[in-house]
């Protein structure tokens, strides 16, 4: 059983974050940075400015924002126009001649494209974008990167498109596919990318597609617009993207749309290597990926052959190492399946990383949280856009989930036949997320009508099959007007997708995720929480309720010390005894963790201080540290791995918890018994004694520091008189000096159970310790609501929220503190003995 | 619509929904594929989220319509499968016979099915992919020599197993018949091996569990219910449902269907 506090850790995006993810820049952190990329702290702005180009295109008001190692644009819709460019494809900037006051540069890229912008903000601000530029492109002259550009812009079709003496189409089916020269075998050199389709060919019919046309438009916006890294976004290109991508121009816009190329371009090699790393290894995740190798897409010629199954697998395992924490999922065959037709494996590579990343965050994480969330974003937004399929659906109990779910999780690939899926992925690409919700609200609207009559699940899902299958078909067959007749379904479906659901906004997918986010979590947690109970091998005496009280415990003690990463143990570990490998390994805590968790449920295992400063009483709870704790630590580690289980924690507290006075005694004097022999040695009797003390360390008055101290005398008494006495030479010293007894060797076995027994039975209080206290100074609790990772409302769960990290809310805690202190009310006391008020 | 025709013979027929677990690639799409159209595909894409189909079966004078959840089995899409199972009258909870820890994955499954389905699912367990541990000459449904095609799926349907035990196929086997046997019985489950490639088995489950199943009382719940299949109704009435069961049981047990 495996236990994850993922999930507690997620943060909501900061602004920054979000406008590089606006503009499909690479995250700053958390992807493999390359050797040479530069890790400075860069300065960013963003100014206003107008942008033109040519005269084909309007001028556009928006902002320039300087993110080295990019120069990005956006209109002020933040759709119209927009642009990402890395700083080394700009060959020149040039300060336009000044008219009066109008402040424009001039940046000329690598291939002669000349973009106009014209800073609108006040003299001072401009001067400093400029000289910010300005560094930014030296540092990026310095890195080498210039060079590097003509390079890579040769693995980019669009470059061999738009040459003037390009021949590019001579060479080509008309599908875009290789003509291969079978006589000669002499295969036309191929410097560009591209995909298995090259060679298998492209699925769908190139007379239906146009492709011919489509390249044609393409090659012309290309030409004016830049291209791959230089690509500027207007109108125009949206509209090309959504009457479809042709097919040997898809791969690359996918990933320039996409962004994934800027970490292509910034990461050269970095693929081949990795997968030189790990060559030959293999996981949890290899193994599933080998399992779904010949399960992807298998009915398109490039899966029945090793290219393509080699490709794929590479592709996956390659994933799978940068991001071992993901892994696999099923699902990300598909996508990797149908990436890979349109593009190289590198390219695909890049492009998953985006996916899993960026465009579908968290749909193939271990929880599958982000999948889970966006099923209930969807919901919402059927609920308040199609609120009578909605209502239908509550009545009659279907889940919209139980079709919309691989539509999300497959890109609607696995769905609908793939020449229409593919238009879908070009959208989303181009459009982002959004659009998986358009397409699945206008599905529903489309058919809302059967939807009303469906009266179950199966209903409903036999009702979007024959609706998937009917894609290709006339959406209104009986008109009488052609044009209309020769209008699809599926271009009926993108029509009612992006007019009528146009309102479905980036902002407003964003919005409803953090609406949902706390509720899903919740529930991840509640379901693991239920699995893990459910998955004990023995409950012991314990009822389920408060098995998962212990579970609270450890969980909230993983969310504070978190164990250490369960690091992959080499693949042998993995392996159990019948060969096969675990999913993910059972969760164990180490001791520092565990101190946290028994100071959830042991009162004596922690020091609680009431902390009254005027402004706040709260509860200070720190973790006592003992030799005690560490000894229940590894009493309780029966199978000797270092670690607790949950299991572990289970057993080990059934041992005491429901002991009475004789296993009280038993229990308590086996836990100071290491060697297990059934002795104490004298060493042992110290060092219990001592735990005596610590227990009892708030007790007031000295009743049982008496009663520990005659417990003491009296273990020694027996003890030396119950020690065997062969050799006279020991005796001697002995007998003539009781004071001093006989030198013991530390190992040497010295006090039973029996004998320990009638000592504790002398004193009363630790007759009444045994008894009763003992056992109850467990106590399983219900512990209060932890702080989610972010808070729902009022303006002081808020504020608190927004300090709410443990290490602020100290600061928070010691800053009131000395406030309190200056102004005189700043008081700490213990709390009354073993009764811990639940103070926040 | 299917729904439609099954509507209209109303009184006769019932719904029963069922519901397939178990690790990924025990072939638990295989299975149901082969029980609706008898067909079977070497490489069947993994499952995303689930898949639904139907298939009518005949008992006595009765027309059972199946409405078969298949479910993805990767450990990952665990916690979608409780909105798969909910109001499941019947459960298949398959391993495959080559590999010891998907067994492990099923007893896993069974204790969660028992405590959180439908309290009076009928579960059985199948012990898929029987054809890779027979030899050829006493595979009895598939008499025919292996063929090409055969001997390329079997290396893809059970990648990382030596394909030179091929001499020997019994030793392919990770789960003894007994084992299984045993613990089905003791866990009260129908207990099937099963080969969604030569068909064998794959009938006997749904019309065993056919016989199992309390149908006179879901005919009550769903008339009651407006046409809807157990949904409500079978949890509510869960302990008048076992009485009703007890008695109904013998009777039905008689004809096998009719797929
Ligand atoms: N030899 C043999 N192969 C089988 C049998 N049943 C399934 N397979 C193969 O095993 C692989 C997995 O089968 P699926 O039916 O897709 O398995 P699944 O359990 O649905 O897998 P998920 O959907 O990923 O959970 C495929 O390659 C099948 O061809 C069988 O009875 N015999
Ligand atoms: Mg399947």
């Amino acid at each position: 059983m495996s236990i994850s506090t993922a999930l507690r850790h997620f943060k909501e995006p900061t602004k920054e974050e979000l406008t590089q993810i606006f503009f499909s820049l690479p995250p700053t952190s958390g992807v493999p940075k390359s050797d040479n990329s530069s890790d400075e702290d860069v300065e960013k702005m963003e100014i206003n400015a107008v942008l033109s180009v040519g005269e084909a295109e309007d001028s556009y008001a928006g902002k320039l924002h300087i993110m080295p190692p990019y120069l990005a644009f956006s209109s002020l819709d933040r759709k119209s126009v927009r642009f990402t460019i890395p700083l080394s494809t700009i060959r020149r900037v040039e300060r336009l001649n000044a008219r009066a006051g109008v402040y424009a540069l001039s940046l000329l890229t690598w291939h002669g494209m000349k973009i106009i912008v014209q800073l609108t903000s006040l003299r001072p601000t401009a001067d400093l974008f400029c000289s910010l530029l300005r560094d930014a492109l030296k540092v990026e002259l310095q890195r080498g990167q210039m060079k590097l550009v003509k390079g890579f812009v040769k693995t980019c079709y669009s470059e061999l498109l738009i040459s003037e003496t390009s021949n590019a189409g001579d060479n080509e089916h008309e599908d875009g596919s290789l003509i291969t020269d079978e006589k000669s075998g002499s295969r036309q050199e191929v410097s560009y990318h591209g995909g298995l389709g090259l060679k298998f060919k492209f699925p769908g019919d190139p007379k239906k597609l146009r492709e011919g046309s489509k390249i044609k438009l393409w090659t012309t916006y290309l030409k004016t617009h830049g291209r791959n890294l230089t690509l500027l976004r207007y109108p125009q290109c949206t509209r090309l993207v959504q009457v479809g991508l042709p097919n040997r121009l898809r791969g690359e816009m996918w990933e320039t749309l996409s962004g994934s190329i800027y970490l292509r371009f910034a990461n050269p090699g970095y693929y081949e290597r990795l997968l030189e790393e790990h060559k030959g290894r293999t996981t949890t995740s290899t193994d599933d990926i080998e399992k779904d190798l010949h399960r992807s897409l298998p009915e398109y010629a490039g899966y029945q052959s090793e290219d393509g199954i080699n490709a794929l697998r590479r592709v996956l395992r390659a994933y799978s190492f940068m991001n071992p924490e993901l892994g696999y999922c099923q699902a990300m065959n598909i996508l990797a399946a149908a990436i890979l037709i349109y593009m190289s494996e590198e390219q695909a590579f890049w492009l998953l990383e985006v996916l899993c990343g960026r465009l579908l965050p968290g749909y193939y994480a271990p929880s599958m949280h982000g999948t889970l969330l966006d099923q209930r974003v969807f919901e919402s937004l059927v609920q308040r856009y199609l609120p009578i399929i909605h209502d239908h659906f509550q009545a009659v109990d279907v889940q919209l989930s139980v079709a919309s779910l691989p539509w999300f999780l497959s890109l609607y690939i696995n769905s609908m036949p793939m020449v229409f899926a593919f238009r879908i992925v070009d959208c989303f690409f181009c459009m982002g997320p959004k659009v998986l919700f358009q397409v699945g609200l206008a599905i529903l609207k489309i058919n809302g009508e059967q939807l009303l009559q469906i009266q179950d699940d199966g209903g409903f899902l036999n009702l979007m099959r024959d609706y998937f299958a009917s894609l290709g078909e006339s959406a209104h067959p009986s008109s009488s007007d052609p044009r209309a007749r020769a209008i699809t379904v599926f271009q009926e479906l993108l029509l009612v997708s992006f007019r009528e659901f146009s309102i479905i906004t980036d902002e407003i997918i964003l919005s409803e995720r953090k609406r949902f986010r706390s509720e899903i979590i919740h529930s991840i947690e509640s379901f693991a929480r239920r699995g893990a109970v459910r998955n004990l091998r023995t409950l012991g005496r314990f009822n389920k309720e408060q098995a998962g009280l212990i579970y609270d415990a450890l969980y909230k003690a993983m969310c504070i010390v978190p164990p250490p990463p369960a690091t992959a143990p080499p693949p042998t570990l993995l392996t159990t005894a019948d060969g096969h490998h675990e999913e993910r390994p059972e969760t164990r805590i180490g001791l520092r963790t565990f101190r946290y968790f028994l100071s959830e449920i042991a009162t004596w295992a922690r020091d609680d201080k009431i902390v009254m400063n005027g402004f706040q009483q709260r509860l200070d709870r720190e973790v006592a540290e003992h030799e005690f704790i560490d000894r229940l630590f590894y009493f309780w580690d029966t199978g000797c791995h270092g670690a607790l289980s949950f299991q572990d924690l289970v057993s080990g507290l059934d041992g005491v918890m429901f002991n009475d006075l004789m296993d009280n005694i038993e229990w308590f004097f086996n836990l100071h018994d290491k060697n297990k022999d059934g002795f104490l040695t004298k060493d042992e009797v110290l060092t219990l004694s001592e735990t005596f003390l610590f227990i009892f360390r708030y007790e007031i008055g000295d009743a049982y520091l008496g009663a520990v101290s005659r417990f003491m005398t009296n273990a020694f008494e027996y003890g030396d008189a119950l020690l065997p006495q062969p050799e006279q030479s020991k005796s001697k010293d002995s007998n003539t000096e009781p004071e001093s007894p006989p030198p013991v060797s530390s190992n040497q076995p010295y006090l039973n159970l029996a004998t320990f027994r009638m000592v504790v039975l002398a004193e009363e209080v630790l007759e009444s310790f045994f008894e009763t206290d003992l056992s109850e100074s467990f106590k399983l609790e219900h512990l209060p609501e932890m702080d989610l990772p972010l808070a729902n409302s009022g303006i002081l769960g808020d504020l608190w929220s927004s300090i709410a990290t443990d290490s602020n809310k100290k600061i928070f805690n010691m800053f009131t503190d000395e406030i309190g202190k200056t102004i005189g009310k700043h008081q700490a006391r213990l709390p009354p003995s073993d009764i811990h008020p639940g103070l926040n | 619509m299917a729904d439609s025709a099954s509507g209209s013979a109303a009184d006769k027929s019932v719904q029963v929904k069922l519901v397939l677990l178990g690790e990924a690639a025990v072939g638990k799409s295989s299975v149901v594929l082969r029980f609706v159209s008898n067909e079977f595909q070497p490489n069947k894409e993994p499952t995303i989220g689930a898949a639904f189909l139907t298939q009518k079966c005949r008992l006595e004078d009765r027309i059972l319509r199946y409405e078969i959840w298949d479910t993805a089995g990767q450990e990952r899409f665990h916690s979608l499968a409780p909105m798969y199972y909910r109001n499941a009258q019947a459960a298949v909870v398959v391993y495959d016979v080559t590999k010891a820890s998907s067994l492990e994955k099923a007893k896993s499954w069974v204790k969660e099915l028992q405590r959180q389905a439908n309290p009076n699912i009928v579960i059985a367990l199948a012990g898929n992919k029987v054809d890779l541990v027979q030899s050829s000459a006493s595979s009895s449904s598939a008499a025919s020599p292996p063929e090409s095609e055969d001997e390329a799926d079997d290396a893809t349907a059970t990648p990382g197993e030596t394909p030179g035990a091929a001499g020997e196929p019994e030793s392919l086997r990770q789960v003894p018949r007994e084992e299984a046997q045993a613990y089905a019985t003791e866990a009260g489950l129908l207990f099937f091996e099963t080969s969604a490639k030569t068909g064998e088995g794959i009938v006997d489950i749904f019309t065993e569990i056919a016989k199992k199943i309390p149908i006179e009382h879901i005919l009550a719940s769903t008339r009651g219910n407006a046409g809807r299949p157990g949904a409500g109704g079978s949890r509510a009435e869960g302990t008048r449902q076992q009485a009703v069961n007890l008695e109904e049981d013998p009777n039905k047990a008689k004809d096998a269907c009719n797929c």
